[in-house]
């Protein structure tokens, strides 16, 4: 604990009566942070630890006390001529592609719609409080329910949106969203875009009001044009408020579970890791196995929160 | 003159375009939810005769207003636990910083980031072996631990915000610490914790991951009741959407009642 002392000040008087405070209010200062600590270490880290350990075991749901230390065996075994283990697994590694794949394309779409949204709701209009409220809400209502509404809608026989499509004669059939394998992951990343292109819009909506009107309209004066104005000045400027907002949303993405749960389950052409996990262990009760995934899952997810932490000391560090 | 104001007109037209677009899913399961089972099916259509027998059967013939109160339950209390560990926490870290106080928010919040499959077998394998398996207790517990960073970390922007001098003078008085949070920091920053609480409850609300894989039927919200909404008479579109305009009746209202807050919280105090 590092305290700055005033060197200025006639040390011997201020020294022990401002050190005693001091020190009291560090005691206070630890002893007020100690219940958060304690619950995150309860929450965050003991399991995590116990994960890993279970990770090297043949440990199933029914017998979880005695299990046994196989070492790598769930991650990789040789086997009378033969792999086997997650690392080795291609249901797996197919997840692991569904993933990669949904937080690309997903984060990309959210990005540049909600990028567009917030430019439009930054203009002046007529009533612009009441859309702001409005388009907040898919971000703000259960992934649950607007999972279901969402079900509801690309249902292939009554849904709205094989109707419409017909309707404007762009498909002959119904096409089944979420049963049909090329179609299914595009279903579910159309949900999530429309859920979290809010989320991203508010990030930069919030950017662009800061930004200075005055260059603005120094631009407009000069005639140049809106898209190399946005291009030269306000793209740079919102940039950080960007970075933040594609962070958040790549870390959720890619541990993304209740829109795939509800739409399309446990089908192998949307499983992604967090999916893949879960089914090993609660479905098929593996938890050696399961915990293996669960651990490789985490691994993957913090390296990406290692470039967040980085990114956020210089992006958030201006500001708090 | 004339060419800004159509500008404008295009602008308006384009941004209310987008918002009917954005809102179009929740009016159609607004809609659905009035409509008969019969009708629900039928060549989609805004025109028809509403009708509340979808909501009178989900009420009479499921447990939803058992459900219901187990939401509330957990939500309310969650959040009454997170705030009283919060609170203490975040005027620490306003108030008394450490040169690590820093760090400490950062790493409090990427355990925000964790994916929860990655810790959902220990903490199953803790609730099976002390009875919290679908108990009420249990998903509070969880919620609550689930929350803290975030409450932590509004709070603390909260605090921050508030004039170091109003506390000083407090002190200079002769308040005590806990004087000092209860008499004069709670007062002045009340509307901050408010919306920092609704935020927390609207989480709890809507969180699936926990309830679907902690609980089975005793201790389930809503959220775990409409993931497994299934009807065994066929057809049950229009009673979904009922229980679902239902479920997120709440958090409209609230939202409507703390809408800038709540973006504050959304965004996880990025936007002020």
């Amino acid at each position: 604990m590092a305290i700055s002392e005033p060197l200025s000040a006639p040390r011997a008087v201020r020294r022990t009566r401002s050190t005693q405070v001091r020190r009291q209010r560090v005691r206070a200062a630890w002893l007020f942070l100690l219940p958060m600590l304690v619950a995150l270490a309860l929450v965050a880290g003991w399991p995590l630890i116990r994960t890993f350990y279970l990770s090297f075991t043949d440990a199933s749901l029914a017998n979880t006390g005695g299990a046994q230390f196989i070492g790598f065996e769930n991650y990789l075994l040789y086997y009378e001529g033969t792999w086997y283990g997650l690392l080795v697994d291609p249901e797996w590694w197919r997840s692991v592609w569904n993933t990669l794949f949904f937080s690309v394309v997903s984060v990309s779409l959210e990005t540049f719609f909600g990028v567009i949204v917030a430019l439009i709701l930054n203009a002046e209009f007529r009533g612009r409080m009441l859309v702001r409220a409005a388009v907040l809400i898919p971000w703000a209502i259960p992934t649950i329910v607007s999972a279901k509404m969402w079900a509801w809608m690309l249902n292939d026989q009554f849904g709205i949106i094989n109707h419409a499509l017909m309707g404007l004669g762009i498909i002959d059939n119904p096409l089944a969203w979420t049963a049909n394998a090329d179609l299914s992951m595009w279903a579910v990343i159309m949900v999530d875009v429309w859920k979290t292109i809010p989320f991203v819009a508010l990030l930069v909506l919030a950017a662009l009001q800061m930004l200075p009107k005055d260059c603005y309209e120094a631009a407009e004066v000069d005639g140049i044009n809106p898209i190399k104005v946005f291009f030269r000045v306000t793209l740079p400027l919102i940039t950080p408020a960007l970075l933040v907002a594609v962070i958040f949303r790549a870390l959720d993405a890619l541990r993304v579970f209740d829109v795939i749960y509800v739409l399309t389950s446990n089908s192998t052409s949307t499983m992604t890791m967090s999916i893949y996990a879960r089914q090993q262990l609660v479905q098929f009760q593996d938890v050696g196995y399961g915990s293996a995934a669960s651990t490789l899952l985490f691994l993957i997810i913090a390296l990406v929160t290692v470039a967040y932490l980085y990114l956020g000391r210089r992006q958030l560090g201006g500001d708090s | 003159m004339t060419m800004l104001a159509s500008k404008r007109l295009w602008l308006a037209v384009l941004a209310w375009g987008i918002t009917l677009v954005m809102f179009f899913p929740i009016f159609w399961m607004f809609l659905t939810g009035f409509k008969t089972e019969a009708a629900a099916v039928a060549t989609p259509s805004l025109f028809f005769s509403p009708t509340l027998e979808s909501y009178m059967a989900v009420l009479e013939r499921t447990d939803y207003l058992k459900f219901a109160i187990n939401s509330v339950i957990m939500a309310f209390g969650s959040t009454a636990l997170a705030l009283l560990i919060a609170v203490p926490c975040a005027y620490s870290m306003a108030f008394l910083p450490t040169p690590r106080t820093k760090g400490t928010l950062l790493w409090m919040l990427s355990t925000k980031m964790l994916p929860p499959v990655g810790v959902l077998m220990p903490i199953y394998l803790i609730f099976r072996d002390t009875g919290l398996l679908d108990s009420q207790l249990g998903l509070v517990i969880v919620y609550t631990l689930m929350n803290l960073p975030i409450v932590v970390w509004m709070l603390y922007t909260f605090f921050k915000d508030l004039p170091k001098d109003i506390l000083e003078a407090g002190r200079m008085d002769g308040a005590g610490t806990s004087q000092e949070i209860i008499y004069l920091l709670l007062p002045l920053t009340l509307p901050g914790i408010a919306s920092t609480g609704l935020l927390a409850i609207i989480l709890s609300w809507n969180e699936a991951f926990w309830s679907l894989n902690l609980t089975s039927y005793d201790a389930a919200p809503l959220t775990a009741f409409i993931a497994s909404f299934s009807s065994p008479e066929g057809l049950f579109w229009a009673k979904l959407s009922a229980a679902s305009t239902m479920a997120i009746a709440p958090i409209l209202v609230f939202g409507w009642l703390s809408q800038k807050q709540l973006v504050r919280g959304l965004t996880f105090g990025a936007v002020k």
